[in-house]
């Protein structure tokens, strides 16, 4: 459907100018460097619900998940579950109070700062640093290819320049307003969002007839499952897989247990509890979380699998085979058929948003772990506000290239490595941390270090999803793998999060009735 | 077969029913804790 350029590019530009008042906004009010790193510690509820929600939920978890709904069938709604019930009440309730008490007790200024300052060592600040910067271009990269698809796809401008204006746009209001501008244009990219997902799951039921008729049709086409998916153990897309099969394995440690749990320790959400003024701001802030983040990712599979029923009933195909064999193209494929004219634009709004939201917020954790916690490490964080903003620059770049060649359909894969590498590096550390009266801090180490490490290399040797496609296990073994299954398909979290929080229980437990050596 | 608005497999209707009961959970517990401070006692 050609979508007028007209209102487009009116709409468009409305959007931007709002995204950059908002930006200005928030530079006007950064004056010192902890404005800048954290809003001041003074943010709204609001603000902070919002932002918190629509830095969490990026185009990878519209697009690339939804995609894969798509492709295995509502069962990812098991992930939306976790994700309000870990991202959300867990994480807000028994973490965000904590952090946001530790922040203020050490005056900690970024994530790895907490790190190093509640285990009085600047060792795990640099540690926690680097593994950001290992870890978080990968997802950064997911999230600008997400954005860069659809505004190829819906205003038919090339990959390349969609995916540049789309970087630098975001850089120019992070780089300048730091977390204010970013929190202040979160929150109004969120209210975006919640608008344009609603509008998507209403349309979507009443193209299909209705909620009950609608899931109905995607029950009955289960005899469509393709031979090779159906071999794997796929039963339908209104059905779960069956139970041990290598896509139950999938949808269930991948999906929905590295992604939800992994929720729990991703660097640029924590920093949101600092931000916090008082607890009751953390209170209010889970009663709008929770029904948001229901209205983004439940919406985004559910209308992912039942993309299944339109594209079966205008084309003869199922979803995947009508986007090309290309998960990451079925929902801007939906939208760009489906859709009437505005709410293209508004959705690609939406889309705007959601990876614009979670890109600020990556950009300044990522350039703020180069600065603050890699090279000011324990004393110069806080001098600078344009060393700040030159680490901002220096991320957005190298995110860039790695996004210009990393391949299609890489969304949903990047998005659940980077979410299991927090989770299996910093849960235990971070957990131990902000609860135990004296934290060990050879534990945090320790645990760290073992959870990155293992991680890396049931990722890169036994993991079949990620260690195909990077290829160092058949370069050093001559085997894509070196074990078989089930392990190949059982994600890397899985195996090392229990392992991380064994080392640190251990460690901590040890000390229990030591003096803190400090 | 018994069915929730036309979804049979209950692994999925259960899961519909978890995703909006947690939602609404959130809701009734940043109503209730609107003003709880908490360790600072404000």
């Amino acid at each position: 459907m050609a979508v007028n350029p007209l209102t487009t590019t009116i709409l468009v530009l409305v959007y931007v100018a709002i995204t950059l008042v908002l930006g200005y906004m928030g530079y006007k009010k950064t004056v010192h460097a902890e404005d800048y790193l954290l809003a001041g510690r003074a943010s709204h509820p609001v603000v902070i619900a919002l932002s918190y929600g629509a830095t969490f939920i990026s185009t990878s978890a519209i697009v690339g998940f939804g995609g894969v709904a798509a492709n295995l069938g509502m069962g990812m709604i098991w992930l939306t579950v976790f994700n309000i019930g870990i991202g959300i009440l867990l994480a807000f309730v028994l973490f965000g109070k904590k952090t946001r008490e530790k922040g203020a007790e050490t005056g900690a200024l970024t994530f790895p700062d907490l790190m190093g300052k509640i285990f009085h060592t600047p060792k795990l600040q640099l540690i926690s640093g680097i593994i950001i910067l290992l870890g978080m271009p990968l997802y950064t990269a997911a999230v600008l290819i997400g954005g860069a698809r659809f505004l190829e796809t819906t205003l038919s401008i090339s990959y390349t320049t969609a995916l540049l204006g789309f970087a630098i746009v975001v850089a120019i209001y992070v780089i300048y307003g730091g977390l204010i501008a970013v929190m202040y244009t979160d929150a109004f990219q969120g209210a975006v969002m919640l608008i344009g997902m609603s509008i998507l799951l209403v349309l979507t039921y009443i193209y299909l007839g209705g909620v009950t008729a609608g899931h109905k049709a995607l029950a009955a086409m289960s005899s469509l499952v393709p031979e090779a998916l159906a071999g794997q153990g796929m039963t339908g897309w209104a059905s779960m897989p069956e139970l041990g099969s290598p896509i139950w394995f999938t949808l269930v440690t991948t999906l929905v247990l590295g992604v939800g749990i992994g929720v729990l320790a991703q660097p640029q959400l924590v920093v949101r509890f600092m931000t916090a003024k008082e607890n009751r701001s953390l209170n209010r802030a889970v009663l709008i979380g929770g029904p948001f983040i229901l209205m983004m990712t439940g919406v985004a599979f559910t209308v992912g699998a039942l993309t299944n029923v339109y594209f079966y009933q205008h084309m003869g195909k199922i979803a995947v085979d009508a986007a090309g064999g290309n998960v990451d193209s079925v929902i801007p494929l939906y939208i760009n058929m489906a859709m009437p004219d505005l709410f293209v634009i508004i959705f690609m709004l939406t889309l705007l948003s959601a990876a614009m939201s979670t890109l600020s917020s990556l950009y300044h954790t990522m350039g703020t772990a180069l600065v603050c916690d890699i090279w000011g490490r324990g004393q110069r964080c806080a001098i600078s506000l344009r060393a700040n903003q030159i680490g901002c620059v220096v991320m957005m770049v190298v995110s860039v290239l790695l996004a210009l060649a990393m391949p299609a359909g890489i969304i949903a894969r990047a998005t659940a490595m980077f979410m299991g590498l927090c989770a299996s590096a910093f849960l235990p550390a971070f957990a131990v941390g902000v609860y135990a009266k004296n934290p060990s801090r050879t534990g945090a180490v320790v645990s760290m270090i073992v959870g990155t490490v293992i991680w890396f290399l049931w990722t890169v040797f036994v993991h079949t999803a990620e260690a195909k496609v990077l290829g160092i296990s058949q370069m050093l073994t001559g085997a894509v793998t070196i074990l078989g299954a089930p392990w190949t398909v059982i994600d890397p979290l899985v195996i090392a999060l229990p392992i991380s929080i064994i080392v640190m229980v251990v460690y901590q437990l040890g000390m229990k009735n030591k003096t803190y050596d400090s | 077969m018994f069915s929730v608005f036309g979804i049979t497999d209950p692994a999925i209707w259960m899961g519909y029913a978890l995703a909006i009961g947690l939602a609404l959970a959130c809701i009734i517990y940043g109503a209730i804790n609107w003003n709880k401070e908490g360790k600072d006692g404000s």
